[in-house]
């Protein structure tokens, strides 16, 4: 009985996955958004600042023939607004596509479902908002961002209440 | 739903919206064959597809219906009154069917078996429904059957489409001889049909979004290969064939007003019935097109307006006749191009709007004091009608009269960025105009520079531009408190800071310190100044939605990417207006949205050219300018003594009132020297054009109406242009070329005034 539960243990873990995160960095944090996630990534983009628009925008940009609202992390997670050129992750949102604002987007790390854990208790509100748990690297963590979370449309609902 | 059904679904609705429109002609020409063959055609298309898809109640309705359009396609019956407001019934029947396969996939059970039975009572033949007291009046003339009047071959459709032999189709009625071009008419829609391809709009909007990045594309190619000489041809190409793909993929998007305009007939055919009007529809310019989006927009406004025409314009057939008019009032549509704009008119002789009224009905409801309306003029007063909850219907019909119809007009022609005027002569009738721009994806707009950055603003609501050097700021903005105003020839004119606005926290002192450009708006009815740091070129700019978040926002409209790769913002004149509370009621109640513009709402639209001509100055109307050109002297032949210019092979009659050819010919400084050149303006006059010979042009300007003392009728040919008197050119007084049959005669006075 107990081997063969040990066996179904094993079983069970045995069907982990391998899945493909894009890491962004924000100053020293290094965060991931699943590719499946990402439209696009546009580099070097300098947006163009809207007046009067709520603070979590960080501007706008032109894409493909349109024009892309962008939300800037560093401001959902508090930090001081960067000069100069920023990249920007294309990501669907409810409200046709939206931009995501970080530093600089590295590169694309493959990581195993197995070393997933929830977002700690201890992090704050505003964090717990926007993180889906991390993911554990060999010498580092990898911060998921809930794209879900991030759309400006919902930003905007929460932002008005 | 499958695929085959949808296909049916659109292709049924075409051929029914065929068949509307060759009913209400056929209302006019009820001999002629070739449209009847066209309305078969619909209904025997729907009948055979519906029999394949198993549609049984519409395979049933439209087999009655095919036996009486059988019938009428024989001969054996003559299209009268009856008979067309029964196939009208059955257009309204299976188009109801149609709609209910469409929104449930199946075509539910409705009882046709009334309207079957009537069709089958109108297949019986001979005078009865003659007789019948007509009630529909469209000018059908109802000849009696000639028996073998139409001998087309029944069965296959495509004989339908052959030309028969005139003589047979040539009962007593001249009206049949309307049949012949009719049918051309048909088989070039057919072919057209056959070259031409039902496109998704979505992938259209799409082109047109991918063709404005390969612009902003090529702008960035044009600026990095300038330098290159092996680039700047390659880079030529492509700004040229961008150019040419980016006018195909706009007018892909194009539709002919005939869309519209061929739902009217049948409207003015039933609100006559319905209000006992008698009317005549002409339409005309039904080729004239309008980008898809646009023309959608249009359609609801232009329903009210012909409502409106029909209910308040035309007068009941006796009325008319009590006041020496035809019984049968006109109703015209009429569509033109104007540059980068389409004009769309609804005129109607009926009995005008009467301006009394108007006066009464605005201070009953409130919208001036009976003290401003008494110094209102005729025309200001008409434009009241445009303000919400304005009616003068003395009871309200079930067709019009709940005094939403003219400013539900007014904003959705706005809406656009389209602008309404209206035009009324009491017992002459009225002229709603509408003039609409040509796409709605491109606006041309000013862009203005405020925060650092640059904003687009629409030229449709800019009236004009003030420049303030910082040296005069404090002097020329005045203050109520914290309320800063702009004394605008005389008048107060209330002011919003665009960079306060934008940036609540900037330095309020920073403003006088620097150069400032006051953009005077009218955003409906709304004026107001909008100071701005700079100004930069105004460009035509391709409108990109914002998101919600940014919509939400207010006061943009949507945002652009300039020629520099910049993007700029589209700054919402109305919206900024209602957000600086620049009060649209005060203003009216204090005259202000009224009183205080006389010029632009009195002659809004009319601008004109101002020349020097041989020392005069003299105003040409802006709208008929058409071009102008500098050419020398050479160029100007005579036929007789009547200069002309041979202008790309036609040849342009040369007016020449000031002199200015004259002097130029006898100018000694023309002999030998390099060629003396000349300016010739050349103008639109009714169907032909001239060219209008001048020294200099001078300026752009907004006319102003001169009254003649004691009189307040407007005095012609001159108008007030930078305060100051000026001949308006009568083109219509330009003697025509000499046509063949003048020719004797003209020249004889020519001999004559030469002698």
């Amino acid at each position: 009985m107990n081997v063969a539960a040990i066996g179904l243990d094993g079983q069970e873990k045995a069907p982990e996955t391998l899945v493909e995160m894009c890491s962004v960095r924000l100053g020293e944090a290094l965060f991931g958004v699943p590719i499946t996630h990402i439209l696009e990534i546009v580099g070097s983009a300098r947006p163009q600042p809207v007046p009067l628009a709520p603070p979590f925008v960080g501007g706008l940009v032109h894409y493909r023939g349109d024009v892309l609202t962008t939300v800037s992390l560093r401001h959902l997670l508090g930090l001081p607004p960067k000069d100069g050129h920023q990249d920007i992750l294309v990501l669907e949102g409810a409200d046709g596509c939206y931009g995501l604002l970080v530093d600089a987007v590295g590169e694309v790390l493959t990581v195993s479902t197995a070393d997933h854990e929830p977002n700690p208790s201890i992090l704050d509100e505003r964090r717990r908002d926007v993180f889906a748990g991390a993911y554990k690297l060999k010498d580092s963590l990898l911060v998921m961002l809930n794209a879900d979370r991030l759309d400006p449309m919902r930003l905007g609902g929460a932002h008005a209440a | 739903m499958d695929e085959l059904t949808r296909e049916f679904l659109i292709e049924s609705q075409e051929g029914l919206d065929r068949m509307e429109r060759c009913l209400t002609d056929l209302e006019e020409r009820p001999q002629d064959a070739g449209l009847i063959s066209e309305i078969f055609r619909s209904v025997h298309t729907i009948k055979g597809t519906t029999g394949f898809l198993g549609f049984k109640r519409l395979e049933k309705l439209a087999h009655a219906g095919e036996n009486l359009l059988g019938l009428l396609r024989e001969g054996k019956l003559v299209a009268d009154g009856p008979h067309i407001t029964g196939l009208l019934e059955l257009l309204d029947g299976l188009r109801l069917i149609l709609r209910t396969i469409e929104a449930e996939g199946a075509e539910g059970d409705g009882g046709d078996d009334v309207l079957i039975s009537s069709l089958g009572e109108l297949q019986v033949p001979a005078g009865a429904a003659v007789n019948q007291p007509v009630a529909v009046a469209i000018g059908a003339a109802c000849v009696p059957a000639p028996a073998a009047a139409v001998s087309l071959v029944p069965a296959q459709p495509r004989t339908a489409g052959q030309p028969p032999d005139p003589a047979s189709v040539a009962p007593p009625s001249s009206k049949a001889a309307d049949g012949e071009p009719a049918r051309t008419r048909i088989q070039g829609l057919g072919t057209a049909a056959e070259s031409s391809l039902r496109v998704d709009v979505t992938l259209l909007n799409q082109m047109m979004n991918l063709v404005g990045e390969l612009v902003l594309t090529r702008n960035q190619v044009l600026q990095a290969t300038s330098a290159d000489p092996n680039m700047t041809l390659l880079s030529r190409r492509l700004d040229m064939v961008t150019a040419d793909l980016r006018e195909a993929v706009m007018k892909a998007r194009m539709q002919p007003v005939s869309n519209i305009f061929s739902k009217m007939p049948r409207m003015v055919r039933d609100l006559q019935h319905t209000l006992g009007r008698r009317v005549r529809l002409e339409v005309e310019g039904q080729d004239t097109e309008l980008d898809k989006s646009l023309l959608e927009a249009v359609k609801d406004p232009l329903i009210h307006a012909v409502r409106n025409a029909l209910d308040h314009g035309i007068e009941p057939p006796e009325v008319r006749q009590a006041a020496q008019k035809d019984a049968e009032g006109t109703l015209k549509l009429r569509a033109v191009q104007e540059c980068s704009h389409v004009l769309i008119e609804v005129t109607d002789d009926g009995a005008g709007i009467s301006v009394e009224k108007i006066r009464q009905k605005a201070i009953e409801r409130g919208l001036i004091t009976p003290e401003r309306a008494a110094h209102l003029t005729e025309r200001e007063l008409l434009q009241l009608i445009f303000l919400p909850g304005f009616s003068t219907a003395a009871a309200i019909t079930n067709v019009s009269g709940r005094g939403v119809g003219m400013d539900v007009v007014r904003t959705n022609v706005e809406k656009i960025g389209g602008k309404v005027e209206i035009d009324s002569h009491s017992g002459k009738g009225t002229t709603l105009r509408m003039r609409i721009p040509l796409t709605l994806a491109i606006i041309p707009a000013l862009i203005v520079r405020s925060v650092n950055q640059s904003f687009a603003l629409p030229q449709g609501a800019l009236l004009e531009l003030v420049h303030i050097p910082p040296r005069q700021f404090a002097t020329a903005i005045q203050w109520i408190e914290n309320a800063p105003l702009y004394r605008l020839r005389g008048k107060l004119l209330p002011l919003v800071f665009l960079d306060r606005l934008l940036m609540p926290g900037i330095e309020p002192g920073i403003a006088a310190r620097r150069d400032n450009f006051i953009a005077v708006l009218d955003a409906d009815g709304r004026r107001f100044g909008l100071v701005v740091d700079g100004l930069a070129d105004p460009e035509e700019i391709v409108v990109k939605p914002l998101s919600a978040v940014l919509k939400s926002i207010g006061i943009y409209s949507g945002a652009t990417v300039l020629g520099n790769a910049e993007l700029a913002l589209i700054l919402d004149p109305g919206a900024i207006a209602l957000r600086a509370r620049v009060a649209m009621s005060e203003e009216v109640q204090s005259g202000g949205g009224v009183e205080a513009e006389p010029e632009t709402n009195r002659r809004k639209g009319v601008e004109y050219l101002l020349v020097d001509a041989g020392g005069r100055r003299a105003a040409v109307p802006l709208a008929d300018v058409l071009r102008i050109e500098q050419l020398p002297l050479s160029r100007i032949e005579y036929v007789g003594c009547r200069p002309v210019l041979n202008f790309d092979g036609q040849l342009l009659p040369v007016e020449d009132s000031g002199g200015v050819l004259a002097a130029a010919e006898a100018d000694p400084a023309n002999q030998g020297g390099p060629e003396r050149q000349i300016v010739v303006v050349v103008c639109r006059e009714g169907n032909r054009q001239i060219g209008f010979a001048v020294s200099h042009v001078l300026d752009v300007a907004s006319g102003g109406d001169l009254f003649e003392a004691g009189a307040s009728q407007r005095a012609d040919g001159v108008t007030l242009l930078k305060d100051r008197v000026t001949d308006v050119v009568d083109l219509g007084g330009a003697p025509t070329l000499p046509s063949r049959d003048q020719e004797q005669g003209e020249w004889n006075q020519f001999a004559e005034a030469r002698q």
